[in-house]
């Protein structure tokens, strides 16, 4: 899956190597500089001169090192962020072509937080991973012969402890990232905690829950800290450890080269390069097991990426440019489940879809969303049980029906940017005027204009704060804007008082007239302006029919009309 | 009084703002013993990291290269100078694993008081304090912002002072050993220092923009994903993909310009080291030749260089780490010292006070801001066992009136007393234990039902299954598997709305209290436990004092007594026949009802 970003930064990876391995060749020869100056200086065979050509030649290799030390890490740890890019901008594109039954599956604060832990976890084997690798290898290596080059044996008594180093750290990083997850999941815990006890602060305080609560949180702190405390064991051994291990070998350095010095097998200067290589070996021997750790994490994440990259939507293709005769919709006894799940939401639904108001009611849970969105198509269906225009609906390309519709949905998302181009999102290429006309339909017009930049405001973070009433309405002006045939408003209104709703109703029956629309409502009298109302319980069709009609016959349906009836405005005022 | 957080990416604190540090170390005082304990071991460390070169040295210029003694007393010499150097090792090991495990408690514990601390606060703060302050930001300050505190008490303590006392020593070492050369060595301290404090400024400049760019990149992905539909839906695809382009191209170009400062930075260590080792090797070579120096020290001082070099890194990277720990710091005391307290009843009630479930409320007007008045002269009462419905549209005050009885807001004009006693010579936990509240939402806690419904109130099980039965609540236990001791809450049994609102009335009588309120649901709930919520409502009405808001007339109809309210006011009061008699708004609801 990298092949193609690893071969087109193939030059750049190519000489970031090579670069570090010239600053390894470097560093090697210090030691060997070093061994001449000691050597000359314990038998006195050296002058100053000698001496300060010596210490500029290492000065001079210094800077060329420093040089080479920037290319490799500009070239490589560069290709590691360019890569991130790249992927990111697979995930992304392919992510806005799934459907319905991904983001089931996919929430979005899971992408979210797959997506950057996931890529940052590439990045880091493909960067910093990548060199480590390498650089341990080479280094390792190439100190490793030249310390047999002095001395064989006393090579061997000094990386005796040096295994123990690369095992330790290899175990310790690993049971550090098992109880690094714990942390973090005992650290949402407490996160969420807080975040519902804050937000029920009024039932807290109603129930005196106050006490007790903060009993709870301090449990949940306990824990967490416990946890933390487990991972500063494992954090605290790793790098104590390393500093044994290092002085272990170090003191078998002193002890049997001190002897071999001793007995002249080896000069003082072999003893003094002898020192300087085995200190160039504890950093590669760290990073044999953190690098192991991190490539390891690199190709989990990976095969999560993978396995996102490959996830297919699940609406078939159609035929490709095929568009429907007219924006009718037939449904012969539709059955749905979400895909890869058994529950049934929708069953045996036998239901035409022609001009005209259809208003949708029924207890929360029951598909009145689901509905809608099988109509939208954003879930696919089994053939020949969704009928558009008389033909089946899965002979057409998804983004032809799309084409067709407009959907309001529950939670009116709007976009970072002005208001007018949140209204023109659909189409932006509209004038001014068209989206003024479609603010004044959803009554939000003169809103807009109260705030300071009127229609030129932005939303979201750092924009102004609408109500979810004006979030509501913008959204709704959005899918008028588009004066497409199919109109669903999915409980869009709930947030916007009833005397304004009535009044949004009563301005867009223009626009309504003669297309599809689909009404989701949980306020009956607003349902009698429908020319049919479809009642839903239990994922199946519990009554259709006039607004009159179900009030007499529809069980549910009348006990909601009786129940809201407290809540409307009273009757004298109505008539007023 | 600042507004916590607006600012929170551009917010730095200058390190001596003393009142921070005061209130910091307040809290750092109660651990002084251990954290004493981590200096000392500080020391250990130093002196056994700084010791194991002298050791060599010794060795080497006593025996090693020294042909003046025999050869026994050299290798003799060596095993014994071994042998320390191996006691060293392992007392530098001991030390430096229980410094960091101590530091780690004591700031662990520090963490997790201020936590508690700041959560018991935020929780005595009164409630409109809530509608100003979106629930992630207080979220943030308990959870993120103690987090950032606490790298500072780990980290930043210890490594500090471990690294400044080891690089003091090594230069008190050097000198001692070769006082010119020591000096010689000295001039890499202020180059080492100017180059690690440039650093440091010029990462935190390009680390903020990076984390700006980021969070830009990821608000837009977030935003773009959750809306993907209506991108679809609007084909709107193309644009979407090119502005996340741009974003991310943006990130990409900020993480270079960091890679080009780092790789600048970090090889110029490196280069004062090696330099270093080329001052060594001249001017301590030519010490040697002039028989100033061992062969020995020479050696010493190399191994002494490497050590000096290494914390440099990681100094610049933990200044980082002080300024966002101290901003936190700051966030959080100012959330501290919010004085938003509920208020206290000046004197308590004396214990012997009797609520006998009477309440009146007098003349009382109270608007949430000066704009909108929202309650005008309500005045009714509920007498010892009486029920009175509120019956109004939405919007008309009646969640409001139960607000004003619990002392969530305080009125404007007029008082509200609780069988005599005027509500605010009342403390709020005594109220809220007199008044139960069965409100719309309810808090489920994750737990089992048993400890769900007693609370606080330290109630066993044999008394919790009593009082359910008395008040017919049993059948509704009997439906769940296993019975009081079924888990609920998040990844337990699901409960419907009609079920929650069981929950909550078995909670508020097993509280005892002498009045009761109740918010009826006003979606629809299924058949069965609508027959149990009638049963349960029947023995209430029965039992107790009740105000109770009511969205169906049938429940209304049971009342003694019924309020009218609209926009604020009351309308019409008096008994279901009284009102049907008046022929006003209540019997032109109840006619449309059968009409």
């Amino acid at each position: 899956m990298l092949g193609p970003i690893y071969a087109k930064h193939r030059l750049r990876i190519g000489l970031g190597l090579v670069a570090l391995l010239g600053v390894n060749f470097l560093q090697l020869t210090i030691p060997k500089i070093l061994k001449t100056g000691i050597d000359g200086l314990s038998d006195n065979s050296i002058s100053q001169r000698e001496l300060l050509q010596l210490a500029l030649l290492i000065c001079a290799i210094g800077i060329l090192a420093t040089i080479l030390r920037f290319c490799w890490r500009y070239l490589v740890i560069g290709f590691s962020r360019h890569l991130e890019r790249d992927l990111r901008k697979r995930i992304f594109t392919h992510i806005m072509t799934m459907d319905g039954a991904f983001f089931t599956k996919y929430s979005t604060g899971s992408i979210m937080a797959h997506g950057a832990n996931d890529l940052s976890a590439v990045q880091m084997a493909c960067g910093m991973g990548l060199v480590a690798a390498v650089d341990a290898l080479v280094m390792s290596l190439a100190a490793i012969f030249f310390m047999f080059h002095i001395h064989a044996k006393l090579t061997l008594f000094a990386l005796l402890p040096m295994p123990v180093l690369a095992i330790a750290t290899r175990i310790l990083s690993k049971r550090l990232h098992q109880q690094f997850d714990r942390v973090q999941e005992q650290f949402s815990l407490m996160t969420e905690f807080a975040r519902s006890s804050i937000s029920s602060i009024r039932l807290l305080k109603a129930y005196t829950l106050e006490t007790s609560q903060t009993k709870r949180f301090e449990k949940l702190g306990m824990d967490y800290v416990h946890s933390s405390i487990r991972v500063a064991i494992i954090q605290g051994l790793l790098f104590p450890v390393a500093t044994l291990v290092g002085s272990s070998g170090m003191l078998m350095v002193l002890y049997f080269g001190g002897k071999l010095v001793i007995k002249e097998a080896i000069s003082m200067g072999d003893f003094v390069a002898f020192i300087t290589y085995l200190n160039m070996l504890i950093w590669p021997m760290m990073a044999i097991g953190w690098v192991t750790n991190l490539v390891q994490k690199g190709i989990t994440s990976l095969k999560r990426i993978h396995r996102l990259l490959h996830s297919r939507s699940h609406l078939p293709g159609g035929i490709a440019g095929k568009k429907p005769d007219s924006p009718t919709f037939t449904l012969q006894n539709l059955n749905f489940s979400y895909p890869g799940s058994e529950r049934i939401i929708l069953s045996g639904f036998n239901l035409q879809l022609l001009p005209g108001i259809l208003g949708i009611t029924g207890p929360t849970g029951c598909g009145k969303t689901t509905f809608c969105q099988i109509i939208a198509r954003m879930f696919p269906v089994a053939d020949q049980t969704l009928l558009v225009g008389g033909q089946d609906i899965n002979t057409f390309p998804p983004q032809s029906i799309q084409n067709e519709i407009s959907y309001v949905g529950q939670e009116p998302l709007l976009f970072s940017s002005t208001l007018a181009e949140n209204i023109a999102f659909g189409s932006p290429d509209a004038e001014m005027e068209a989206i003024i006309r479609a603010a004044k339909a959803a009554a939000v017009h003169d809103e807009i204009m109260a705030l300071p930049d009127g229609y030129d405001s932005r939303t979201g973070e750092k924009g102004v704060t609408l109500s979810g009433g004006q979030r509501q309405r913008v959204a709704l002006a959005r899918a008028l804007i588009c004066n497409r045939p199919v109109l669903i408003m999915d409980d869009c209104l709930a947030a916007v008082d009833t005397a304004t709703e009535q009044q949004i109703l009563h301005n867009i029956a223009d626009w309504m007239h003669g297309k599809v629309v689909i009404w989701v409502s949980q306020r009956v009298k607003q349902l009698a302006l429908a020319d049919r109302i479809l009642v839903i319980r239990n994922g199946k069709i519990d009554g259709l029919g006039s607004y009159a009609e179900l009030k007499t016959d529809n069980d549910f349906f009348r006990d909601i009309v009786r129940r809201q009836r407290l809540q409307e405005p009273l009757p004298e005022n109505s008539h007023a | 009084m600042r507004n916590f957080g607006y600012f929170e990416e551009d917010y730095t604190v200058s390190i001596s703002e003393k009142g921070l540090w005061r209130r910091i170390i307040s809290y750092v005082r109660p651990f002084i013993i251990p954290f004493s304990g981590a200096v000392l071991l500080s020391l250990f460390v130093t002196a056994s990291t700084l010791a194991l070169p002298w050791i060599m040295q010794r060795a080497i210029d006593l025996f090693i290269t020294n042909p003046e003694k025999t050869f026994d007393v050299r290798i003799d010499g060596l095993g014994l100078y071994g042998l320390a150097y191996a006691g060293l090792i392992c007392i530098n090991f001991i030390a430096a694993f229980s410094q960091v495990l101590l530091l780690e408690w004591i700031g662990q514990s520090i963490m997790q008081r201020l936590r508690q601390d700041l959560f018991s606060h935020l929780l005595q703060i009164h409630l409109p304090f809530f509608t100003k302050h979106p629930v992630g930001r207080l979220v943030t300050r308990l959870t993120n912002d103690v987090q950032n505190m606490h790298e500072m008490f780990t980290s930043i303590m210890v490594t500090l002072f471990n690294d400044l006392l080891r690089m003091v020593g090594i230069l008190v070492l050097l000198i001692y050993m070769n006082l010119h050369l020591g000096l010689l060595l000295f001039v890499f301290v202020p180059l080492a220092a100017a180059i690690t404090i440039s650093f440091s400024r010029l990462a935190r400049v390009q680390f903020r923009s990076i984390r700006k760019q980021l969070s830009k990149l990821n608000a837009f992905i977030q935003e773009t994903v959750s809306g993907v539909y209506l991108v679809q839906l609007f084909n709107r695809s193309r644009d979407m993909n090119r502005q996340f382009a741009e974003l991310n191209d943006g990130y990409l170009e900020r993480t270079l310009r960091q890679i080009r400062l780092f790789g600048t930075f970090m090889p110029l260590t490196e280069l004062m080291s090696t330099m270093a080792v080329a001052v060594i090797l001249w001017y301590g070579g030519g010490e040697i030749i002039q028989k100033e120096l061992s062969l020995g020290e020479l050696v010493a001082f190399l191994s002494y260089m490497r050590l000096f070099f290494q914390p440099l890194r990681e100094i610049s990277q933990k200044y980082s780490i002080v300024q966002s720990a101290l901003a936190s710091a700051e966030r959080i005391f100012n959330l501290l010292d919010t004085k938003d307290h509920e208020q206290k009843s000046p004197a308590l009630p004396d214990p012997e006070k009797s609520f006998n479930g009477a309440l009146t409320f007098a003349d009382v007007n109270f608007s949430y801001n000066s704009q909108q008045q929202i309650l005008h002269q309500i005045s009714f009462s509920v007498e010892q066992g009486e029920t009175v419905a509120i019956v109004g549209p939405t919007g008309s005050g009646k969640s409001t009136i139960i607000n004003l009885m619990l002392r969530f807001y305080e009125p404007t004009s007029g008082v509200i007393s609780l069988a005599g006693h005027p509500l605010h010579s009342l403390s709020p936990h005594i109220l809220r234990r007199e008044i139960g509240v069965v409100m719309q939402e309810t808090l489920i806690l994750q737990d089992t039902l048993l400890n769900n419904i007693a609370l606080d109130t330290g109630k066993n099980e044999k008394q919790v299954q009593d009082l359910l039965e008395q008040s017919q609540l049993g059948a509704f236990i009997e439906r769940l598997p296993d019975g009081l001791q079924t888990q609920i809450g998040e990844g337990g049994q699901t409960m419907s709305t009609g079920e929650k609102q069981l929950l909550a009335i078995a909670r508020v009588l097993c509280r005892e209290p002498s009045f009761l309120v109740l918010d009826e649901a006003s979606s629809a709930i299924d058949s069965q436990t609508e027959k149990l919520l009638e049963q349960t409502l029947e023995y209430c009405f029965n039992k107790k004092s009740v105000l109770i808001i009511a969205h169906r007339l049938s429940t209304v109809q049971r009342a003694d007594r019924i309020i009218v309210l609209e926009k604020g006011r009351i309308r019409e009061q008096g008994s279901h026949s009284q009102l049907l008699e008046l022929g006003g708004i209540y019997s032109r609801l109840v006619a449309l009802d059968f009409e």
